[in-house]
């Protein structure tokens, strides 16, 4: 699979260096050159330096011929914005959207985008280690000790 | 009618004071810029509102719901078109006109929904066209819903329009000739009997595939062509 990905934060690349690891051909975009430091060296994709809310900068992601796009990057509304040029300008089928407000998450899924909330995720979780069972705590003399730092 | 303004930078400013000026209307200017909200104030009171116009949450606690219009004019296109998204959307808000600052964009905002869209590049080019003496059809309104556009049209020397009757022409379906404007400035709602002058401006309500067929009509023939005038 041929995947577009926008932001090259902590998120997009994780997902970046998966996909590559499975096989799959990746390019990302980001505004800041500097965000690429964080793919893996396997990383064979392309880094593109611009504006994925630029129709210009999608074009030179190849995203025509992508059969995915996603948006990770952090403001919502950018965010949504490029998955619906890549949807309805550049008949990506596959769109998948990160948007902190759960509202707009709501609203665009139905509007055919794969959305999910990194707000509702960290609610849930957090919400879970509360409730759930405390952790069973070592006397402080027999945790194990900390490995050494691998080289 | 109730009316939101999304973005409170000069085009906001400017349409919100003019929106106010007719006391049936209730206007809220929402921005999200502390700083702008208290400038803004100063001149236009409660009428200005610190928030952010895509947010449901926020959009909620100012009535959305009952609005009738919103005016998304940040200078930014994702929050356009999202505060345009959110208000037909999630609050069924009637109708939505936003303000698209990259002309590459305008197709989006049509294809998703949006009822009119302002372009800044759009009106100057068209201005632009205008100026031409030699113009022939310049979009001036979509209107989205019925999939019809407002168009201005010059008639040109040697063009099939110039010196025919408006019932003699072959019009393309849905279009209408609305006024005339002859070269002395007066304008005259036609009828079939009007005879079309070189120089008439016309205005005309036109399905939106049908542009070329009415370019060619009051368009100039290239000068290898047969005389059109007279073609049939």
């Amino acid at each position: 699979m041929i995947v577009v990905i926008m932001g090259c934060g902590r998120t997009g690349a994780s997902v970046a260096a998966r996909l590559v690891s499975d096989g799959h051909h990746v390019n990302v975009i980001d505004t800041e050159e500097a965000a690429f430091r964080r793919l893996p060296s396997s990383f064979n994709g392309r880094r593109i330096v611009g504006s994925g809310m630029d129709q210009r900068i999608l074009e030179a992601a190849d995203l025509r011929k992508a059969d995915a796009f996603m948006a990770l990057a952090q403001g919502d509304n950018r965010n949504v914005f490029a998955a619906q040029v890549a949807m309805h300008i550049f008949g990506v089928r596959n769109a998948v959207v990160r948007l902190n407000d759960p509202f707009r998450g709501e609203i665009f899924s139905r509007l055919g985008l794969r959305t999910f909330s990194p707000t509702v995720i960290g609610a849930d979780l957090a919400y879970r280690a509360l409730m759930g069972p405390a952790p069973v705590v070592e006397h402080a003399s027999t945790l194990p000790e900390q490995p050494e730092t691998a080289g | 009618m109730y009316i939101v303004v999304v973005g409170g930078g000069t085009v906001g400013y400017g349409l919100t004071i003019e929106l106010l000026r007719n006391s049936e209307h209730e206007v809220v200017l929402v921005d999200n810029d502390g700083s702008v909200v208290r400038d803004l104030r100063d001149e236009l009171g409660d009428s200005v509102v610190h928030g952010d116009g895509t947010e449901v949450v926020f959009l909620e606690s100012i009535g959305l719901a009952r609005a009738d219009l919103v005016v998304a004019v940040t200078g930014n296109d994702s929050h356009n078109l999202v505060a345009s998204q959110v208000a037909k959307h999630w609050f069924h808000v009637p109708r939505a006109i936003a303000r698209v600052n990259d002309p590459l964009n305008e197709r989006l905002f049509r294809l998703l929904g949006v009822d009119s869209t302002v372009s800044a590049a759009a009106a100057v080019l068209a201005q632009l066209e205008v100026d031409l003496p030699e113009h022939t059809l310049v979009p001036l309104m979509h209107l989205r819903r019925r999939g019809l556009e407002v168009v201005d049209l010059h008639v040109q020397p040697g063009s099939p329009a110039a010196g025919r009757a408006i019932r003699d022409l072959t019009l393309p379906p849905q279009a209408l000739i609305s006024l005339v404007v002859g070269l002395d400035g007066t304008p005259q709602v036609p009828t079939g009997d009007t005879i079309l002058q070189v120089g008439d401006e016309l205005i005309a309500v036109i399905a939106e595939d049908s542009e070329s067929a009415l370019r060619h009509l009051v368009a100039a023939p290239l000068v290898l062509e047969p005389d059109p005038v007279r073609g049939d």
